[in-house]
């Protein structure tokens, strides 16, 4: 089931088209990556399902039914331009926010407390935001989008900025989120963290979603049938006709060669592999699928090319 | 609706304690009346530093007749050298240098009768005080000695009793009526008082507003607040929440005002107008000047409706803040910088001036056209209004002023609202009234 969904969503600013007909569907509890370049459209969504702004025309589902003024308290928002009330001390901000999302004063006081031991910064709460490093004001950032447990996560850009010893504890923590349940979108342009931590996204360029789907799945569809070859022998490898080309050879440290083939049309996996462990010892083969970041790249320079001759 | 409410109630709370738990606000709250006390009690004190020792003055008195008009007063001792003068002939500042201590040397020449001129010769720059003593002192003898000179008997007695000044005795009819005191100059005071009151609140607890939101946005924590409730709720409780830093304010203002008054006895009078009345009546029966002054005041007070110019002061300051408060709001809200701030608010600064001239101008006559129109445009009608109330003002004038004042802010607020909403959040858009059109469709 999906925890949030857009259907047909648009939104028009000051006579640019920020959102067409955009759908996006998240399952519950699932990690969910929205993708595009800079000004495709992600902060413009982010923005209605936080319901900051209001979709021109379309639909917005939360757990079943239309996003509704109270589901403010169940998401939790980081944007990427995140400010502090500088001259307030953290814990009045913390409180301040979680009291906000419609928190009751005690609980928001317990949840500060644990998520301040978590973070080390229980000895800060009382300081104010402008005497914290930027690594703390970060953490200070972080508890208040989390403090109220939303059962929706909303990061734009969550690394940016951060060190990586911070990168690393706030992945950590999304994740143990996660497992709690939580369902989590990660708007990003950092290709390499959505491999690592997202199970499903959606490319948006040019104010329309262009792909969207299971990570895996959509990685083996843009497969261009490259593979990667171990073999033991020292001899030559050779490319045959019909049947695979080879991209690239070289030594391989363990002794023997380690080649990147591209199977011709037809040929199946199993095929190459039997002809090949026929002739070498073959020793490894493994598919290469395409690294997000390539399929981002493909899909928005033809997706751009494909508009621009169209507006030709 | 409840979530609504309490959202607003947190956001209200939030801005009373960032600016009124500041410990700069709680110092500026009691310093700003100790200063104000201060600028008006301070030319005194230092005129009393400035009197210093005092000064002798040498006298050559060369018309042989007003030598002795020029008397010795605090500040000066005057010493005729007339004979030194004339005898040694020497040359006046080689004098002057050997005595020492000698702070002039005033000269009465002979013809001073017709020339009504006199030289004071000195080292130093003259003091005011000395050449206003000297005048005074010449002025008065010869003008004695002018009237003495016609040779008609009493003749200065005469023309002291035909020096006679008129004093306007102004009585206000009600209806049916009924006499009442009316003091055009009390209620001018008092009106204009009030009118500066509202303006400088106005523009204060305004700027207050700006600030807060041209902060929020500038820092970006903007984004954050906005997905937590709606921009409304947000404008709302900022707006609730200064008003209470200005209520806060006043009420701790007032405090020191009848802390004020009790030292001097006064509160007990001013607060109720039935012992101001009887205090009038007391004080006509003394026959000194200062209780005639008191008295006249007291009963002038008494013929104006103090608490009725509360109500209505409070009814005002609140639909003027809402009003202005809202457009500093939407000004702030259409600001990048820090700094671009006050370029923002030169619409609603403008406004408010007008307003306080158009009450100036007002004050000499409440009941004219200009005051009628200007007490109801609701951009002007929160000071405007105040210069007049003293003078008994027609209550439903009053009713349909309040009326459209309190409606067009709420207007304003639901425009400001729009503005605000679309503001917030967008950067790197300069200002322009083209935007703001589009803002608002």
């Amino acid at each position: 089931m999906n925890f949030i969904e857009t259907k047909d969503v648009v939104k028009q600013y000051d006579g640019h088209l920020a959102l067409d007909r955009v759908s996006i569907n998240v399952p519950q509890g699932c990690v969910f990556g929205l993708l595009g370049p800079n000004g495709a459209g992600k902060t413009s969504l982010i923005r209605i399902l936080n319901m900051i702004t209001r979709a021109d025309s379309g639909e917005v589902l939360f757990d079943g039914h239309p996003l509704h003024e109270k589901d403010i308290a169940n998401i939790g928002y980081l944007p990427e331009e995140r400010g502090l009330y500088r001259k307030m001390k953290v814990a009045d901000h913390i409180m301040y926010i979680a009291r906000l999302r419609g928190m009751r004063s005690n609980d928001a006081r317990d949840a500060m407390r644990k998520w301040l031991e978590r973070f080390d910064l229980t000895q800060w709460a009382g300081k104010k935001i402008e005497a914290l490093s930027k690594g703390m004001a970060q953490k200070v950032q972080f508890i208040s989008t989390v403090i109220h447990s939303p059962k929706l996560l909303i990061f734009d850009e969550p690394f940016s900025g951060f060190d990586p010893v911070n990168t690393e504890l706030l992945k950590k923590e999304i994740l143990h989120l996660h497992d709690e349940g939580a369902t989590i979108i990660f708007s990003t342009h950092n290709m390499a963290s959505v491999e690592e931590v997202c199970e499903e996204f959606a490319l948006i360029n040019r104010s329309r979603v262009v792909l969207d789907g299971k990570v895996s799945e959509v990685r083996r569809r843009f497969s261009k049938k490259l593979y990667k070859v171990d073999i033991a022998d020292t001899m030559k490898f050779d490319p045959v006709d019909g049947l695979f080309s080879i991209e690239h050879t070289q030594p391989s440290p363990f002794g023997g060669i380690t080649a990147d083939i591209r199977l011709a049309a037809t040929v199946t996996m199993h095929d190459a592999v039997a002809y090949i462990n026929d002739r070498y010892a073959l020793t490894a083969f493994h598919e290469l699928l395409p690294s997000m970041n390539e399929i981002f790249i493909e899909t928005v320079s033809s997706n751009n090319h494909q508009s621009a001759s169209h507006n030709d | 609706m409840t979530n609504n409410l309490s959202r607003i109630a947190i956001i209200a709370r939030h801005e009373f304690l960032a600016i009124a738990g500041k410990k700069s606000f709680i110092v500026m709250t009691i310093l700003v009346p100790l200063i104000s006390l201060a600028c008006i009690g301070l030319p005194y004190v230092m005129m009393q530093f400035n009197k210093g020792d005092v000064e002798t003055v040498a006298v050559v008195d060369e018309s042989g007749r007003y030598g002795k008009a020029i008397t010795d007063n605090d500040e000066f001792r005057f010493h005729d050298i007339t004979p030194i003068a004339s005898d040694g002939g020497g040359e006046l500042h080689e004098f002057y240098q050997q005595q020492e201590g000698l702070y002039a040397i005033v000269i009465i020449p002979a013809d001073v009768d017709s020339s009504l001129t006199v030289d004071i010769f000195s080292e130093n720059a003259v003091r005011m005080g000395l050449q206003r003593h000297v005048a005074q002192c010449l002025g008065d003898t010869i003008t004695q000695s002018l009237i003495a000179s016609y040779h008609i008997p009493q003749l200065d007695k005469i023309i002291a009793d035909s020096h006679v000044e008129v004093s306007p005795n102004c009585v206000k009819w009600s209806d049916n009526g009924e006499e009442s005191r009316s003091d055009a100059e009390l209620a001018s005071v008092i009106g204009l008082i009030l009118a500066f009151l509202t303006y400088m609140f106005v523009m204060m607890y305004g700027a207050m507003i700006l600030t807060s939101v041209v902060e929020e946005k500038t820092n970006r924590i903007i984004e954050v607040m906005v997905s937590c409730c709606k921009p409304i709720e947000l404008l709302l409780g900022k707006i609730i929440g200064v008003g209470f830093v200005g209520i806060a304010q006043i009420a701790i203002w007032c405090v020191f005002l009848g802390v004020i008054s009790a030292i001097f006895g006064i509160g007990s009078v001013v607060s109720n107008p039935d012992l101001l009345a009887q205090q009038a009546q007391i004080a006509s029966t003394l026959d000194t000047d200062t209780a005639d002054i008191v008295g006249t005041i007291s009963q002038s007070l008494a013929s104006i409706n103090l608490a009725g110019i509360a109500i209505c002061f409070v009814l005002y300051f609140i639909g003027g803040y809402l009003l202005y408060g809202s457009m500093f709001a939407a000004a702030g809200s259409t600001v990048d910088q820090p700094n671009e701030g006050s370029q923002a608010t030169v619409p609603m600064m403008m406004f408010l001036v007008l307003a306080l001239w158009a009450g100036i101008a007002c004050m000499d006559n409440p009941d004219g056209g200009l005051a009628w129109w200007c007490s109801m445009i609701p951009f002007t009608s929160p000071v405007v209004m105040m210069v007049r109330l003293p003078y008994d003002v027609p209550l439903w004038e009053i009713a349909l002023s309040i009326a459209i004042l309190l409606g067009s802010a709420l207007g304003i607020a639901f425009v400001a609202a729009k503005i605000y909403r679309k503001g917030i959040l967008l950067y790197g858009k300069k200002f322009s009234w083209k935007n703001i059109a589009a803002w608002l469709k």
